[in-house]
Formats: C-alpha cells, structure tokens, sequence
C-alpha cells in the first residue's frame, strides 16, 4: 500500500517539476512580462467595442466564399476519398495495395489544412480556387481514413453473405460494404464540413481566399472594432451550421442507426 | 443436417465448403471442383450460403438484397449503376411472392421480423441458381412455429434438387426434415446415418459421449 502511494507521489513530483519547467521556458513566469501582457489584453478588449458594423456587406461577401471554399472543398475531398478509402479496405484489396495507399492518406494527413492552402496559393495564385484545393486535401487524407474505418468495421456476416453471391470487388463494395457504412460515411462526411468552415475561415491568412483575409487586414491594422464585426460574423456562421448539420444529422443518421438495435 | 453443440466446427465446416476460411491441408472438393483457397477470390454462386445472422444489408429493401443473388449475372458497369434487367427483377419479385412477402420487396430489411428476413435470405440465395446451399444456424434465433416453417421451406428447396446442408444444435429439428444426419464433436465425425434411422436420443448420445 505504502509503496504506490510513495510511487503515485514521486510522479506527482516529476509531472510538477517538468510542467514548471515548460512554464518558465515559454517565459510564463515572468511577473513583469504577464502584468504588462493583461494590460495589453485589456487595451486590445475594450478596442474590440462597439463592434464597427459598417464593414457588414464586405463580410457578407467573404463569408459566403468562405462557404464556397467549404462546400467545394469538402464534396472534392470527398470524391477522391472515397476510391482511395476503397483502396484502402483489407476485406477488398490485398496488402500490396491497401498499406500503399494508407500511407498515401498518412502522408497527406499530416500537413495542415493552413499549409495545404499556402502549397496552392503557390500552384494556382491567390484566391479561393487555392482554398478550396488546399480544404479537399486535407479532407481527402482525413475523410480518406475515417471511410476506411467504417468500410472495415462493416459486418463481417454481410461481407460474406455479398461475396458468397459470387460477386466481384466493385459489386462488393456496392452492394455489400458502402450500403452497410452508409449512415457512418454520412455523418462523418458531415462532421468533416463542419471542420472545414471552421478551415476555411483561416484561409485568408494564407492568401486563400475567404473571410480570412478580413481577420489577418484588421489586426495588422490595429482596427480591432472592424475584426470584433468579422469575429461576430465567423462565429454565429459556425455556430449556424453546428446546429444544422446536427438537425440533418438527426433526421437522416439517426432514425435507421435506433431500429438496427431494436 | 450436420448437427453439434457450439464450438464442435459446424460453422467451420460450412465456411470451408465456401471457401471463406482459408485451408490449412489437403483440398475440399465441392461440385467436382477444389473450392477457391485464396481470401479475396470470386466466388462460386453455385454454392449459396446463409450465415447465422443471414448478413442482409439492413438499411436496403427487400428486393435489393434479393438481387445481390443475382450479381453474378451482371457486369461491372451495370451492377454500378443498379441497372437491373427487366426479366432479373421479375424473376426476384416472383421469387419474393412464393416465400410469402412479395407484399414487402420495397421495405427496408430492417423493418421486418425475424421469419421474414429468413425469407429474404433465402431468396437471395435462390436468385443464385444453387446446386448447394449451405445455412448456418438459421433457425436457431426463431420462435419454434417459424422455425419450421423455414425448415419446410428448406425442405422443398431440396425436393427440388437443390443439395442443403444445414448446420443446427437443435437435435430435435432434425427428424421430419432431413435426409441424412451428421454429427460433429469437437472437429471430429461422429455419427452418419439416415435421419430415418436415428433417434434425438441417439443424436444427443454421440455428442456428448
């Protein structure tokens, strides 16, 4: 008894002492440095208001290819997803093409969607085009692997039953595996818009297009009024298509997913 | 019927005659041919198979998983784009009215009771033209009226020359239905005889000595 309450006190100690370490060298403990920051903060808060509502027909603007960029981008990275998730399904393809091809979706994963919008600024020049590619292929590398998840957590009596039909590959994953996953592959494609307004949003500071570009103008011009309207704005769009995409999730996922289990 | 307490390899052995579990030694000769051994290779639709909880795709209709039996018929492009000949879907709309839930072919599989997905699994396999149907359990989570009455409709399935092999732990459905009798304990046969000729006592007796 004694011994893990001495253990579970040393590595109270060690988590302690590396945290406190962490705190200094990112300079939080420094007491002149944070007083000087909140009164900082606090000049930048109370520039925030009134929020300046003139700029509200420019935002509007942005806004709405903010959503463009979204849409294309999720619905593209959806589209490319899908044959490479298939690709990717062990119950469909041998070792030889389903570990190529999750490495593929890894390596596309692990750049940011931020960083994907700055490689297609470079490609296509700035604008939304560059936003809407750089937002399909980071959902590409993330929708690319939750597909496979679901394909592969499909029914194993269902893949057998298909395939004991005498069917072949493609007949397999129409009619047996994607019909199956259908409710998962749809809200995840939900989740995954939902993500990218939010991705979207940031674009513009890249040059991509989008409301962005309105956040990054205001602050490096100090009119911090106009950037509490752009904040407003992005957040009660976000916040509106939350609750949509969670009533069109209601009405489409979840009445199937409750008679499966009855 | 190729009866055996869980565990005794019913499933296995079903599984084998299809070609879903790899053979380890030896070949298992079904319909004159070796059955496939590879893991992703086309099956033969000769051989119908109705696992234990029938594998229906629950969110599609009646008819639609009626007609995967049928996609072995039909090419890529269009099997991809559901264009299902006139004649295939008769031939699944007639099958679907002799087991008694022509009424239902546009309900989700997932709207219907226990006896009449047993209907649509069994349908499914007949659209694949059987010499063998192979069903596992599939009776065993039925109410007893059900039951038999699946097992009737198996039985004339098989006095139409359709070879069944139904796996079962249920020594008790045996008689009245089957032709022939195999037992299974642990891997191993241990009984083979005319259903005619042996009694539930005997069934129970072999395996479980």
């Amino acid at each position: 008894m004694s011994g893990t309450f001495e253990r579970s006190r040393l590595f109270s100690v060690i988590i302690l002492g590396v945290f406190l370490w962490a705190l200094a060298s990112v300079g939080l403990l420094d007491a002149e440095r944070l007083g000087r920051g909140t009164l900082n903060l606090g000049v930048f808060l109370s520039a925030l208001f009134p929020p300046d509502l003139s700029v509200l027909p420019n935002l509007g603007r942005a806004l709405v290819e903010t959503l463009q960029i979204a849409i294309v981008g999720t619905l593209l990275g959806f589209i490319l997803a899908v044959p490479m998730a298939l690709a990717a399904t062990r119950a469909l393809f041998p070792p030889m093409v389903t570990v190529p091809t999750r490495l593929i979706l890894s390596a596309v994963r692990t750049i940011p969607s931020l960083l994907w919008g700055i490689i297609f600024v470079v490609a296509v020049g700035l604008g939304a085009a560059a936003g809407a590619l750089g937002v399909a292929l980071y959902s590409l590398g993330y929708l690319g692997k939750l597909l496979y998840e679901a394909f592969e957590g499909v029914d194993t009596e269902v893949v057998e039953a298909v395939r004991s039909a005498g069917v072949g590959r493609l007949q397999l994953a129409r009619y047996g595996i994607i019909p199956e996953a259908g409710n998962v592959v749809l809200s995840q494609l939900l989740f995954m818009f939902e993500y990218n307004v939010r991705a979207s949003s940031i674009m513009g500071l890249v040059g991509a297009g989008g409301i962005g570009f309105y956040l990054l103008g205001y602050i490096q011009m100090l009119q911090y009024s106009r950037l509490m309207t752009a904040l407003l704005v992005t957040l009660a769009a976000v916040v509106l298509i939350d609750y949509a995409s969670s009533l069109v999730r209601r009405v489409l996922v979840l009445p199937s997913e409750v008679q499966a289990v009855a | 019927m190729l009866v055996g307490a869980s565990g005794s390899g019913k499933t296995t052995l079903l599984k084998l005659a299809k070609g879903l579990v790899p053979i380890q030694r030896g070949t298992f000769r079904l319909l004159g041919d070796p059955v496939p051994n590879a893991a992703r290779a086309r099956l033969d639709h000769r051989v119908a198979y109705i696992p234990q909880q029938l594998g229906l795709v629950r969110s599609r209709s009646v008819l639609e998983n009626t007609l995967v039996g049928a996609l072995w018929r039909l090419g890529v492009v269009p099997s991809f784009f559901g264009w299902f000949p006139g004649d295939m879907m008769d031939l699944a709309h007639q099958r679907l009215r002799s087991l008694g839930i022509g009424h239902k072919a546009m309900e989700r599989v997932q709207s219907l009771s226990g006896g009449e997905r047993q209907r649509v699994a069994i349908a499914r396999a007949l659209m694949q033209e059987p010499r063998v149907l192979l069903a596992d359990e599939s009776t065993s989570q039925l109410d007893p009226v059900t039951a038999r009455e699946i097992l009737g409709i198996m039985r004339g399935i098989a006095d139409e020359g359709v070879t069944l092999l139904i796996a079962t732990h249920q020594v008790e459905l045996v008689g009245g239905y089957a032709d022939r009798v195999v037992a299974l304990r642990a891997g191993e046969k241990v009984l083979e005889a005319n259903a005619a000729d042996v009694t539930e006592d005997d069934m129970t007796a072999a395996l479980s000595s």
